[in-house]
C-alpha cells in the first residue's frame, strides 16, 4: 500500500512538472496598433551648479535624532572630492560607481561567509555517518582541511585558477589578474593555467577586488577538497591526508577551475569552436562537486574499502554511522550554506543582470526540496521505510545538481533536475556498494560525483535562455540555452567539460595520490582500524565518556 | 592493470578533446565525446578498479 501511494505520488509530481515546464502557447497575436507618436523628452543636463540647490535637513532637525530615517542619507553623505569646489556631477558619478561596486563586494563576501561555514555542514555529515571511535579522526580531518587548503590556495592555487581571468566585471576593473599561459590547439587559443596572483602579491594583486575575488574562490575550493574526505574516512592515514589535501588545493582544484572560470579552454569552447556558450557551470557542480566526487571515487579505490566491509564472497556489509542527528542537522547547514554557494556566484548584486540572484536562491531551494523528496520516495518504495541519512543525501544530491544550472534555469526545470538528482545518488549509491565495490561510508561519489556530472550535463538541457548577465556568458553574445530549448551545441560543451573530469580529473588524482601512496602510504594499518583512529592517528578519542560506559558494560 | 587503466582513461580525454579538431558538427563532435566518455569510464570500471581490488583485504 504504502509502495503504490509513493509510486502514485512520483507520478503525479513528475506529470505535473512535466506539465509545467512545457512551452505556454502564446495568445493570438493582436493586430499591431500603430505606435502613438511618444512625446520627445529633451535629456536632461545637470551641472555642477544645480548639485548646490539641492536642500539638506537642517541642523536644529539632525539634533532630534532620526527616528524614522528620513534624514539619514542624504546630499551630505555624498564624498566630496575638493571641498572648495563643492558637490560636482563629477562626485555623483563617482559614488553611484562605488556604491555599485560596494553592493557587490559585500554580497560577494556575504556568500563566501556562508560558504565557508558549510565546512561544519560536511564536518557533522561526516563524522555523523562514520563509527564513534573514529569521531576526532574524522572531526580533525574536516576542521584542517580548511587550514591546509588554504595554504596551498594561497601560496599557488590562486593563481593557477584566476591569474588569467583578467578584469574582475563586477568586482571594479582593474585588470590585473591577465596573466594566461595559453597554447595553440587545431588553430585556437587553449588556456591553461594562470599566472598571476601568488601569494596575493604577485603582479599587483595586492588589490581590493582581488582579495573579495580570493576569499570567494578559496571557500569554494574547500568544499572540494573536505568532499574526499567523506569517502576515505575511517581508514585514511592522517599524513597522507595532509599531503594529498595540500596538491589537491594547489594544482589538481585549480587546474580545472581554471578551465571552466579562469578564461581557460573550456570557457571558450564557445568563442572558439561555436559550442553553445562554452562550458557553462554556475556556481560548480563541476568544478566544486564533480572534481571532489571522482577525486574521492580515485581515492576510494586506492585504498579499498573498510575492514568488514565486504565479506570473501564479495556481499556488503552495512557499517552504519554513529549519529543520524548530526548528519540530518548538518545537512541543514550545508542547505542555508548553499544559499550562499549558488546566488553568491553572480559575484554582484547590482548590474549585469545580477537581480536573478532571487531566481537562483528559489532554483536552489527547489532542488533540495524535490531531491530529497526523490530520495526519500525511492527508498522507501524498495525497501519499506523512508530512510533518514539517504533522504539526507538526497538534499545534498538535489542541491549538487542544481549547483551548476542555477543560473540559467527556470523553477519547474529546477524542480525536475532535483528530483532525479534524489532519485540517482540512491541508484548510485548501489552501484558503488554493489557493483565496484567501492567503500564510501557518507556516499560522497554518489553526491557530489555522479550528481556533480548531472548537474552539469543538465545545464544543456534545461538552460532556458531567459537569463542574461551582461549580455553574454564566456565572452558569447545572448543567454545560454540548452537542447530542450534548441541548442544542441551548449550539450556538447557540457559532455566535453564531464569528459574532462571524468577522464583527466580523475587521472591526474588517481596518478598523484597514487604517488602519495607510495612514498608516504596511503592507509592506516590493520590494528589501528579495527581500534579506530582517534587513539592511534590523533592521540585522543572523540568521546571519552562513551568509552568509560562502554568499559564499565563489559566489566 | 591499474595502470593500463589510467592511461585509458586519460586517452578517452584525450579523444573528447580531439573532437574539436576532427569534427565540425553539432552531431558529430557529439558522437565522438560520447565515444571518448565511454572509453574513460571502460578505464575506470573495467581496469582499474578491478586491478585495485586484487589486492582488496575482502578477498584475502
Amino acid at each position: 500500500m504504502t509502495r503504490r501511494i509513493a509510486l502514485l505520488a512520483v507520478t503525479l509530481m513528475m506529470v505535473s512538472l512535466a506539465w509545467a515546464q512545457a512551452p505556454a502557447t502564446p495568445p493570438a497575436a493582436a493586430p499591431e496598433a500603430p505606435a502613438a507618436a511618444a512625446p520627445a523628452t529633451p535629456p536632461v543636463a545637470i551641472t555642477d551648479k544645480d548639485l548646490t540647490s539641492i536642500p539638506t535637513p537642517s541642523a536644529d532637525a539632525r539634533a532630534k535624532g532620526d527616528p524614522d530615517g528620513s534624514l539619514t542619507g542624504n546630499v551630505s553623505d555624498v564624498v566630496v572630492s575638493d571641498s572648495k569646489k563643492g558637490l560636482t556631477v563629477g562626485d555623483l558619478v563617482n559614488q553611484v560607481g562605488q556604491n555599485r561596486v560596494a553592493i557587490n563586494f559585500v554580497w560577494t563576501l556575504v556568500a563566501g561567509f556562508l560558504v565557508m561555514f558549510m565546512q561544519a555542514g560536511f564536518a557533522i555529515v561526516e563524522t555523523g555517518l562514520c563509527r564513534a571511535k573514529n569521531a576526532n579522526h574524522t572531526m580533525m580531518m574536516n576542521f584542517m582541511v580548511y587550514g591546509v587548503g588554504m595554504l596551498a590556495y594561497w601560496l599557488i592555487g590562486f593563481a593557477i585558477q584566476m591569474g588569467g581571468v583578467g578584469a574582475l566585471g563586477t568586482l571594479g576593473s582593474t585588470p590585473v589578474l591577465g596573466g594566461e599561459y595559453a597554447i595553440t590547439l587545431f588553430g585556437k587559443t587553449f588556456g591553461l593555467w594562470g599566472q598571476n596572483g601568488l601569494f596575493l602579491m604577485h603582479k599587483g594583486t595586492y588589490d581590493v577586488a582581488v582579495m573579495v575575488m580570493f576569499l570567494f574562490q578559496m571557500v569554494f575550493m574547500d568544499t572540494a577538497l573536505t568532499i574526499v574526505t567523506g569517502t576515505v574516512a575511517e581508514r585514511w592515514k592522517y599524513l597522507a591526508f595532509m599531503v594529498s589535501s595540500f596538491f589537491m588545493g594547489a594544482v589538481i582544484y585549480p587546474l580545472f577551475a581554471n578551465w571552466a572560470w579562469g578564461g581557460g579552454w573550456l570557457a571558450n569552447l564557445g568563442a572558439n569552436f561555436n559550442l553553445g556558450h562554452g562550458y557553462a557551470d554556475f556556481a560548480g557542480s563541476g568544478v566544486v562537486h564533480s572534481v571532489g566526487g571522482v577525486t574521492a571515487l580515485a581515492m576510494g579505490m586506492l585504498l579499498g574499502p573498510r575492514l568488514g566491509k565486504y565479506e570473501r564472497s564479495g556481499k556488503p556489509n552495512v557499517i552504519l554511522g554513529h549519529d543520524i542527528v548530526l548528519v540530518l542537522l548538518g545537512c541543514f547547514i550545508l542547505a542555508f550554506g548553499w544559499f550562499g554557494f549558488n546566488p553568491g556566484s553572480t559575484l554582484a548584486a547590482s548590474g549585469n543582470g545580477a537581480l536573478r540572484i532571487g531566481s537562483v536562491a528559489v532554483d536552489t531551494m527547489l532542488a533540495g526540496m524535490t531531491g530529497s523528496f526523490g530520495a526519500m520516495l525511492y527508498m522507501w518504495m524498495r525497501y519499506g521505510k523512508p530512510d533518514a541519512s539517504m533522504s539526507g543525501n538526497g538534499l545534498l544530491a538535489g542541491l549538487v545538481a542544481i549547483t551548476a544550472p542555477s543560473g540559467f534555469v527556470n523553477p519547474v526545470g529546477a524542480a525536475i533536475i532535483g528530483l532525479i538528482a534524489g532519485v540517482l545518488v540512491c541508484v548510485s549509491v548501489e552501484f558503488v556498494d554493489r557493483v565496484l565495490r567501492v567503500d564510501d561510508p557518507v556516499g560522497a561519489i554518489s553526491v557530489h560525483g555522479a550528481n556533480g556530472l548531472w548537474g552539469v550535463i543538465s545545464v544543456g538541457l534545461f538552460a532556458d535562455g531567459k537569463s542574461n548577465y551582461g549580455g553574454s556568458w564566456n565572452g558569447v553574445a545572448g543567454s545560454v540555452t540548452g537542447l530542450f530549448y534548441g541548442d544542441a551545441s551548449q550539450l556538447v560543451a557540457q559532455l566535453i567539460g564531464v569528459a574532462t573530469l571524468v577522464g583527466f580529473v580523475f587521472s591526474f588524482a588517481l596518478a598523484t595520490n597514487w604517488v602519495v601512496d607510495i612514498l608516504v602510504g596511503q592507509r592506516v594499518g590493520a590494528k589501528a582500524e579495527l581500534e579506530g583512529l582517534d587513539m592511534p592517528e590523533m592521540g585522543a578519542l572523540g568521546y571519552p565518556e562513551f568509552e568509560l560506559k562502554a568499559s564499565a558494560a563489559r566489566m | 592493470m591499474a595502470l593500463a587503466g589510467l592511461i585509458i582513461t586519460f586517452l578517452g580525454f584525450v579523444i573528447s578533446v580531439a573532437s574539436l579538431g576532427m569534427s565540425s558538427s553539432v552531431g558529430g563532435r557529439m558522437v565522438i565525446v560520447l565515444i571518448g566518455l565511454a572509453v574513460s569510464l571502460g578505464g575506470i570500471i573495467g581496469l582499474i578498479n578491478p586491478g585495485f581490488q586484487k589486492k582488496a583485504p575482502w578477498r584475502k
